[in-house]
């Protein structure tokens, strides 16, 4: 065993630290630290996408050859840990161009699809921004009930039908969309397919959903016999659920590292908040009720870490990490549960006061948006009651619960 | 970085592991527990045959060479089959501390019985207000011609009924705070020193020692006059990480045990273990287990290459302080009422979660320690 973390991957951690404090003015910081990672200001996360991008940071995972950095795992795990920490907006290229549209189309394009669309994202342009349709109304934990339709007619698919909970959908130029191209088999993720979406072809529509809090996050995208090339198509006809398979396994490695990130930074901020507020004359930080609410989150904070770099060292040595990105993700939605409550806490009566309508908001907001925003967390990608069961089937070898 | 053991960590694991499930069946050990001494003395000696006693400690004095690591995994085994003797009061509490801080005399003396398990060491620390705060060790050792005069009582002093040796942990000086305390190595049966047994729910022996004008030479101090409490130190941060290890075996225990008789259990015509519910303990089981070992591994790693940090210590002894509790109610729970007999090993597990959570620095201590770390 060894737990130092190499010097490349430290060294970069330094750098993008430099990078925030020379690009990001400390208010700018300040603004974007939020729980659901996303940038209020498009046109800022678009122009820090594009920095990204100059400094080789962008894609840096991806192999040279497509405009990658050929960066090791750690490297990408630092990094990712870091862009978080330091609450830099524009790294994923929307949802997401750099977890996963990436490495699939690497994996699995034609020629034409790896020179049309990573060079796109690797640059950091609008037209490499994707948004993500898989959730449908009637596919939600259950997704391979979904039911858009497209169906093949000459050298186009025809496509018809509705996403859901579609995050940056509005941004997007290019929709990585999950869709039934055979309509009647036996198992019902048999007959999908991954098929890129034009956003911009007639016949989508784009409906801002917004969340309880009245923020746009995601929306619904319909789909009205929207015209797609045939040359769309990503990998095999009807093989959409087993190169979906192949995509998360880049997308189990970079959840923790960013969670964590995050995570680390809200512990400062409630720990600097501690410091300098006062209950009955003394700091707040001298109760102990703070001290061992905020060590305990701690123990947490630094067991993510560690399952970061565990999934990142078996990902290295060639493994597939089934259990484990479950456990990482529970791992980081219980830790934001706890951080959003204790931080409720430390903030007292200030805790309910509207953090995007109320210059009193104490912290810009940033912890009473953390309170609302993180049940959210125990939702996307993966409900957590989904997540324990995979741990239950896939870990534990127990019958299958659902 | 590197998350994986080597071979020999591998072999090592085995080996403990069919050796203990061999020697100490559950059967034996509360059996065991029944007999006066609380352990079998001829195990014991295997193990030392199997170089356990000695795993750290140099060729020299007649031990293994291996590394922290390695003992993690040994103690890992341990707490995994609840092994009942005085090897955590040897190993964990006194033999690294005499290693640490013993003079060549010291070392020579003592270590080579250790390495061979001819004799049994334990550490007296703890006083009345049952505090490991150093504001609270006010047992006090008088400077009286050659040596010193030890007067008072300690509690908590596992396994003192066989052992042979005593470190002791005493006031020397006028301070009240980490100055001023010295650590004295007793032998148990000089006179003036006698014991009396606190039955624990473990089953484990711990005893009340009371020291009546006990004479101890100026060489029995380990270290330095005065300078006791970095020993103590020493001492808490790896009996923490080794008592974490025996927390993190017993927990892999309990959620083998729990999972396997979910997947037994057939009631409304299924296993119970298909049931989301009893899903949802066993997956919140294997996620706190996760947390324990890597945790556990990290602290453990430091402090065999001499980069012991406290704050992972303390944060893994709290997280498997508070895991192993809550592992063991939902086990038993998951079980219904056959766990709650006396048949069934859970309530075996359960019973030692107090005393987990006590040696080696309670949950608050370390919980403290994290949040001095975070400059809070």
């Amino acid at each position: 065993m060894d737990f130092t973390l190499d010097e490349a991957s430290t060294k970069l951690q330094a750098e993008i630290s430099a990078f925030a404090k020379k690009e990001m003015p400390k208010a700018e910081r300040e603004l974007y630290l939020m729980i659901d990672q996303e940038c209020p200001d498009f046109e800022f996360e678009m122009s820090m996408s594009k920095k990204l991008a100059q400094r080789g940071w962008l894609t840096m995972s991806w192999p040279k050859e497509y405009g990658g950095g050929g960066a090791s795992y750690f490297e990408q795990t630092a990094y990712e840990m870091e862009i978080a920490y330091q609450s830099i907006p524009g790294a994923w290229m929307g949802i997401s161009g750099i977890q996963w549209v990436g490495p699939v189309i690497m994996a699995l394009g034609t020629q034409e699809q790896k020179k049309k669309y990573l060079p796109l994202i690797a640059a950091g342009e609008k037209d490499g921004v994707w948004c993500t349709g898989y959730s449908e109304p009637n596919a939600g934990s259950d997704l391979a009930n979904l039911q858009t339709r497209a169906v093949k007619t000459g050298d186009k698919y025809i496509i018809n039908g509705q996403k859901v909970w579609t995050s940056q959908a509005h941004h997007a130029r290019w929709c990585w969309c999950l869709v039934r191209t055979t309509p009647m088999t036996e198992k019902k993720h048999h007959g999908l397919s991954l098929i890129i979406v034009d956003m911009k072809s007639p016949g989508v529509t784009v409906r801002p959903l917004l969340n309880f809090y009245g923020r746009h996050h995601f929306n619904e995208v319909f789909f009205e016999n929207v015209e797609v090339p045939a040359a769309n198509l990503v990998g095999m006809e009807n093989k959409g659920w087993y190169h979906l398979m192949q995509a998360l396994v880049h997308e189990r490695r970079s959840f923790a590292p960013s969670m964590y990130g995050v995570c680390k930074k809200a512990v400062e901020t409630l720990v600097e908040y501690a410091k300098n507020a006062k209950h009955e004359g003394e700091p707040l930080s001298q109760c102990v009720g703070v001290r061992n609410q905020l060590a305990s989150i701690a123990v947490d904070l630094e067991a993510l870490r560690l399952f970061a770099f565990q999934i990142t060292w078996l990902v290295s040595q060639g493994g597939m990490p089934i259990y484990e990105a479950s456990r990482n993700k529970l791992m980081a939605d219980m830790l934001t549960r706890r951080i959003g409550l204790a931080g409720a806490e430390i903030l007292g009566a200030y805790s309910q006061v509207d953090p995007y309508a109320s210059s009193l908001a104490r912290l810009n907001g940033k912890i009473q948006g953390w309170y609302l925003g993180f049940p959210g967390n125990h939702i996307a990608a993966g409900t957590s009651e989904v997540e324990k069961s995979v741990i239950a089937q896939f870990k534990l070898g127990l019958p299958k619960s659902y | 970085m590197d998350f994986g053991f080597s071979e020999q960590q591998v072999m090592l694991r085995t080996t403990a592991r069919g050796f203990l499930t061999r020697e100490y069946p559950k059967a034996r050990i509360r059996a065991v527990f029944r007999e006066e001494k609380g352990y079998d003395p001829k195990v014991w000696h295997d193990m030392a045959e199997l170089g356990w006693q000695g795993l750290v400690l140099p060729a020299e004095y007649e031990g293994t060479e291996a590394g922290f690591l390695d003992l993690v995994i040994l103690f890992e085994e341990m707490g995994r089959n609840i092994v009942p003797g005085p090897f955590f009061s040897t190993v964990a509490h006194c033999s690294l501390a005499l290693l640490e801080f013993g003079t060549k005399e010291q070392k020579s003396r003592f270590l080579p019985p250790v390495a061979r398990g001819e004799e049994i060491w334990t550490l007296a620390l703890i006083e009345e207000s049952a505090s490991y705060s150093p504001s609270e060790i006010n047992m006090p050792a008088v400077a009286k011609g050659d040596g010193y005069v030890l007067s008072g009582s300690k509690v908590f002093v596992a396994d003192a009924h066989v052992a042979n040796y005593m470190l002791v942990v005493a006031r020397t000086g006028e301070s009240s705070g980490a100055g001023g305390i010295t650590v004295f190595v007793v032998e148990t049966k000089e006179p003036g020193i006698s014991i009396e047994w606190m039955p624990t729910m473990a089953g484990d022996r711990q005893f009340r020692v009371t020291f009546d004008k006990v004479r101890v030479p100026k060489s029995s101090v380990l270290g330095s006059t005065g300078g006791g409490w970095g020993i103590v130190e020493f001492i808490l941060q790896r009996a923490a990480v080794l008592k974490c290890a025996e927390m993190s075996g017993a927990c892999q225990a309990v959620l083998d045990m729990t999972s396997a008789y979910a997947k037994d259990r057939v009631q409304f015509d299924r296993p119970i273990g298909s049931f989301q519910g009893v899903q949802m303990k066993l997956a919140d089981m294997v996620i706190d287990i996760d947390a324990i070992q890597y945790l556990l591994y990290q602290a453990a790693w430091e402090i065999s290459i001499g980069k012991a940090s406290q704050s992972h210590i303390s944060a893994a002894k709290a997280k498997a302080a508070e895991a192993f509790q809550t592992i063991c109610i939902e086990g038993m729970t998951a079980h219904g009422a056959i766990g709650f007999t006396e048949d069934c090993d859970l309530g075996f597990y359960y019973r030692r979660v107090r005393e987990a959570e006590f040696t080696g620095g309670n949950t608050g201590l370390h919980l403290e320690k994290i949040a001095a770390g975070l400059d809070l």
